[in-house]
């Protein structure tokens, strides 16, 4: 097994209060790694250590065993990780195609200086553009504004944009928050067929989504590691049980 | 820019030295740059800085130095803009690091010391007086050539202002705008690209206030008080941020209004405050946005009576 994330004993304090303590975790190249838990249990604090927003109070991230560890968020695209918001995180006055087309444009910069050039000199990024508006099926929206789309359309341009970046690990906290039931099942089948393409880390609430589709599922209670194993193993796990139903 | 914008850009170029004097038309043009590069920061990339006149001031006063000390335009110029250039590098890496009000205040607060440095160190700006004296070279002694001058590092500003807003970089300005996290979290280095946006609107004001020396031979020192900076943010807005020439709408408005209003009653800027509060109440787009919705609704009722005639036909 070759891993692509490591994550060793990171932690973070926010004064008193312990969000996430002494977690280790392993990604394998490949896979889908689920992270779940209750409400509070410090998964977007944990996701935003990873992503470069918050500084962690202790512990180590390695990307391809280089350490990454509390790097800004604008270099991890250009080092192939990608991450996705818990909210709708788009820039709504822009058209879709602008939306994606930064964020493709971002990552395939050749030069220091090729934001001075003319836009039509990128044929390759306009393309590639397109192939990703295509796939997450928003073609017939692709000159309206961001703003204009439903939900459901703006959380698939949210993951148009991290495609964007044409990433190795992809960094998904909670895809199908707020989303209505079909529309969960479609982003649900998008991270399946993304997961042939891409590593990723997926942070989620809802346990049925993660138990279809995850490879490996850690659960985090109250910041801590309280269990780890493939779907099957979770779902029979006792202490996972009590931790959804609130003994824990 | 669409092929009906150019054209009324160059009819306002070519007749305007005939419709108004010399000095005010040169003058709207100096504005013109200083407050469409001031929307580059402000309208495209969303940060108002509230210390402008720090650059054009500062620029005038090189660029006075300069020709008093006898060297030539063609030194006096790229030196001061150059100057400006670095300064507003200095000057913007520590403001980019605070945003919102905290980036307008330290904006303000760097405007208030150089005008402090202006208003003190009198030997070398006049202090309160101004740096006074300063003669014109003689290929631009005239009033025609003058304007030819400035009539062509106008449209040579414009050109190039209007590369940078259609180049990638252009698009990173509006990101930022629009959600500066999301940005930052495609790879984008936002803090650089504030300091970019804020240097390129800085040195077009200092290449501006280099320029605006030679239009009454002297710098006067409120051309570096913080009140100016207010009035380059004010012709911005009034003109509208919404589009690339939409600030010179307003630098032609400011200007001719107060020109005007200032010979018949002292109390004129009462008469701007009152228009200010309008256009900020009423209208976010400016006087632009107001004219674009007015050419909108004359088609479509054009366009109407024309179908209307067909039906009868
Ligand atoms: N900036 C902060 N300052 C103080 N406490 C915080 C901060 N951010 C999170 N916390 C606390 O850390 C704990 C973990 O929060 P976190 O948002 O990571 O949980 P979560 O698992 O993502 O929850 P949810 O399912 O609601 O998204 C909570 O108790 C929360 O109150
Ligand atoms: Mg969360």
């Amino acid at each position: 097994m070759k891993n692509i994330l490591k994550i060793n004993n990171l932690s973070k304090n926010f004064g008193n209060v312990s969000a996430v303590n002494n977690v280790n975790l392993e990604v394998e190249v490949g896979s889908i790694h689920s992270v779940i838990g209750p409400n509070g249990a410090g998964k977007s604090t944990f996701f935003n250590m990873i992503s470069g927003v918050l500084p962690p109070s202790s512990g180590k991230v390695y990307y391809k065993n280089n350490d990454i560890t509390g790097f800004e968020s604008y270099k991890l695209p250009h080092m192939g990780i990608a991450k996705c918001f818990q909210i709708t995180n788009v820039f709504p006055k822009l058209s879709v195609r602008e939306n994606v087309w930064s964020s493709v444009f971002s990552c395939a910069q050749k030069s220091k200086f090729d934001f001075l050039k003319p836009l039509s000199n990128f044929k390759y990024v306009a393309e590639e553009t397109e192939k990703i508006i295509s796939d997450v099926g928003l073609s017939h929206k692709i000159n309206d504004k961001a703003e204009e789309l439903s939900h459901g359309q703006q959380r698939m341009l949210e993951m148009a944009i991290t495609l964007g970046a044409k990433p190795e690990l992809l960094l998904l906290d909670e895809p199908t928050q707020g989303l209505a039931p079909e529309a969960t099942l479609e982003m649900t089948k998008l991270i399946q067929k993304l997961s042939k393409k891409y590593t990723i880390l997926l942070i989620e609430h809802k346990m049925h989504i993660v138990m279809e589709i995850s490879k490996v599922i850690t659960v985090l209670n109250f910041g801590e590691v309280i269990d780890e194993g493939t779907p099957s193993e979770v779902k029979e796990s006792k202490k996972v049980q009590d931790a959804y139903l609130g003994r824990g | 820019m669409n092929k009906y914008t150019i054209i009324c850009l160059i009819i306002f170029i070519l007749l305007g030295p005939f419709l108004l004097p010399n000095a005010t038309i040169t003058e709207m043009l100096i504005f013109g740059i200083v407050a469409i590069s001031t929307n580059i920061m402000l309208g495209y990339t969303g940060m108002l800085s509230f210390g402008q006149a720090l650059f054009f001031g500062t620029s005038a006063y090189i660029s006075g130095l300069i020709l008093l000390a006898g060297f030539p335009i063609f030194l006096a110029i790229p030196i001061a803009t150059l100057g400006s250039f670095l300064i507003s590098l200095f000057v913007g890496y520590f403001c980019v690091k605070r945003e919102g009000l905290y980036f307008i205040c330290l904006t303000f607060a760097f405007n208030q010391m150089f005008y402090f440095i202006a208003y003190v160190w009198t030997e070398v700006t006049g202090g309160e007086d101004g740096l006074v004296g300063i003669t014109r070279p003689e290929f631009i002694d005239t009033q025609f050539s003058f304007y030819v001058f400035i009539s062509i590092l106008f449209l040579t500003s414009l050109y190039l202002m209007y590369k940078i807003i259609t180049s990638p970089l252009g698009l990173i300005f509006k990101l930022i705008r629009e959600n500066p996290s999301r940005a930052e979290a495609i790879g984008y280095n936002v803090r650089f690209f504030k300091l970019v946006s804020f240097s390129i609107a800085s040195t077009f004001t200092g290449l501006a206030g280099s320029l605006y020396v030679l239009i009454h031979s002297m710098v006067p020192i409120d051309q570096i008080h913080w009140l100016k900076s207010g009035d380059i943010i004010f012709m911005t807005l009034f003109g509208g941020v919404g589009n690339f020439l939409g600030p010179l709408i307003g630098v032609v408005g400011y200007i001719w209004l107060s020109d005007t209003f200032s010979i018949i009653w002292a109390r004129w800027p009462l008469i701007m405050g009152v228009i200010f509060a309008i256009i900020v109440l009423y209208f976010r787009g400016g006087v632009s946005e107001l004219l674009e919705n007015l050419v909108k609704k004359s088609q479509s009722y054009f366009k109407k009576n024309k179908d209307e005639k067909y039906i009868k036909n």
